[in-house]
């Protein structure tokens, strides 16, 4: 595909989300509610009707499906359904990719990606492996579980510990992702944890999976968020000045499978990543951008050391000077890469990267709560794990 | 050991994996190896990553590897797993296998976070849970 075909091809014209709750807090209301409320919010923040919407996309199973949102919402026609193949907020990227490419065949004329978690309706991931018979429909669970390998925690902990063994990578470099996160909360009003911390906080925050600790992991919330998406020509009557799509890639390298979660054959500078090495590549490649074009980055930060990783996979430093990278203050805000102005995953919310697009579109308007001077570009980058990740590009 | 076994998930064998779990109930660590091109595959899967053919075998490998990497799991992710306590969780890539590594998720025996680490020399053991089903687990290579 020739660079810049899908460049402003698309707009993202509202953006919406649901209170923040933790783990079990919305569990009376559920998840399909917690949906509707969010596409609701993303049609007020457009100026449209959600009958309008006549697309559908999302990722990781999300259980509000394209029928029930379609039925309750009394959209006149459906004319697009897509959903990203992975679990977690690995697919995010994907599923606006898949509906920037609705909208520019001409498949779609308004498009909503949608991503709801109630974890009371889902069920929290470790303990449904630690308590029922595994699936035989997902053999892989079988080489991992038996042996204690159940949480995501523990998966990333074998990524981070060997980039720690391989590059010197530090604690402390862990301890900047989740101190700039809550200082970057404390503007935001909204995120669930705003109490600044210290590097010693963090070291001294109790071991998870080590080398993670209790700071260096994101807490499960129960939230929906919704971003709508339609064509440049159509976002003119609309709302908002439009933020518009530069470029989207998904994929995984050789090998990834699902990365650490198992033992994966990747290669060595692929295990110690964030799995988004060829994410990156391709996403330079069709937007014809590169690092140094991004004026803010949101980078998903389920677990510490992946935004770290993250930033080696998008070329912003060499492999293995993330650690470094980040130090001095270039990632916060007034640094020379600001990164989650809005608490990201760690600090604000949990909604498996969704908010990262929401403040995404908020620095690109310029009504973001921490903004980032004349930001033009915009990098979000999804998940790291399962095939497959993803990334965007926005712009103004 | 028998603690451990007893507090967390059987492995549930398929047509492609119920080979490795068997052999493993039998004291033996199997790898699907390509009957093509010879290269060896773990996870289990239908067709050679490296020339695509479909027919394969199991081939008994020697057991003796390396720690890749490791975490030390400190939060019992379900409160039935607290008696668990602090255990480790390891990736051992063994010797010896046919094109791209080969690496298993696994535990270590016999360590302590004092002793274990990246590149320490290990080897196979087994942890019988029936006829059908056993774990390849792993120890200090002496």
């Amino acid at each position: 595909m020739s660079a810049r075909w899908l460049d402003r091809k698309a707009a993202l014209v509202g953006i919406g989300h649901t209170a923040y709750g933790k783990r079990g807090e919305f569990a009376a209301r559920g998840t399909f509610a917690l949906a509707c409320e969010a596409v609701v919010n993303a049609c007020e923040d457009a100026g449209l009707s959600p009958r309008e919407i006549d697309g559908f996309s999302s990722y990781s199973d999300d259980s509000a499906s394209p029928a029930a949102l379609a039925s309750a919402f009394g959209c006149e026609r459906v004319r697009y359904a897509g959903m990203v193949w992975g679990g977690g907020g690995a697919g995010m990227g994907g599923a606006f990719l898949n509906a920037a490419l609705a909208i520019a065949s001409g498949t779609a004329e308004v498009v909503v990606v949608t991503r709801a978690i109630c974890q009371a309706d889902g069920g929290r991931f470790g303990q449904a492996l630690a308590s029922e018979r595994l699936p035989a429909s997902l053999p892989e669970l079988s080489f991992t579980a038996p042996f204690g390998q159940l949480s995501a925690a523990h998966m990333f902990a074998l990524a981070a510990r060997r980039h720690i063994h391989r590059f010197g990578t530090k604690l402390e470099h862990f301890a900047e992702i989740a101190i700039n996160a809550r200082l970057m909360a404390r503007a935001n009003p909204l995120a669930r944890f705003r109490e600044p911390i210290s590097v010693f906080d963090h070291l001294e925050s109790r071991l998870i999976a080590d080398p993670l600790r209790l700071l260096d992991c994101c807490m499960e919330s129960d939230v929906g968020a919704a971003v709508l998406i339609t064509s440049p020509e159509r976002a003119r009557d609309l709302r908002h000045p439009a933020v518009l799509l530069a470029g989207a890639s998904m994929g995984s390298p050789y090998r990834w499978g699902q990365g650490w979660m198992g033992a994966g054959s990747a290669s060595d500078d692929d295990f110690t990543s964030a799995g988004q090495r060829t994410v990156a590549e391709d996403l330079w490649r069709v937007s014809g951008l590169s690092p140094a074009d991004v004026d803010v980055a949101l980078v998903y930060d389920h677990f510490t050391p992946m935004v770290i990783f993250g930033l080696e996979d998008f070329g912003f430093c060499r492999k293995g000077e993330g650690g470094p990278f980040v130090e001095g203050g270039r990632i916060r805000l007034g640094g020379a890469l600001p990164v989650n102005p809005h608490g990201g995953n760690l600090a604000e919310v949990y909604a498996h990267g969704m908010t990262h697009v929401n403040e995404a579109v908020r620095q690109l308007r310029g009504d973001a709560s921490n903004q980032v001077p004349d930001a033009d570009l915009a990098l979000v980058v999804a998940g790291a794990g399962p095939t497959p990740t993803s990334a965007l590009l926005l712009r103004r | 050991m028998a603690r451990r076994r007893a507090l967390l998930p059987a492995p549930t064998p398929t047509a492609l994996t119920a080979g490795f779990w068997k052999a493993a109930a039998a004291g033996r660590l199997v790898i699907q190896r390509c009957d093509e091109c010879g290269a060896h595959r773990h996870t289990p899967t239908a067709a050679c990553y490296r020339c695509q053919s479909l027919a394969w075998s199991w081939d008994p490998v020697a057991g003796s590897g390396r720690v890749f990497s490791y975490t030390w799991s400190h939060h019992p992710v379900h409160p039935a797993l607290a008696p668990l306590g602090v255990y480790n969780v390891a990736v051992v890539e063994l010797d010896g296998t046919e094109g791209d590594p080969v690496r298993l998720v696994t535990w270590i025996e016999s360590v302590t976070p004092q002793t274990l680490r990246i590149g320490l020399p290990v080897e196979v053991l087994f942890e019988r849970i029936d006829d059908e089903i056993g774990l390849p687990i792993f120890r200090p290579r002496v």
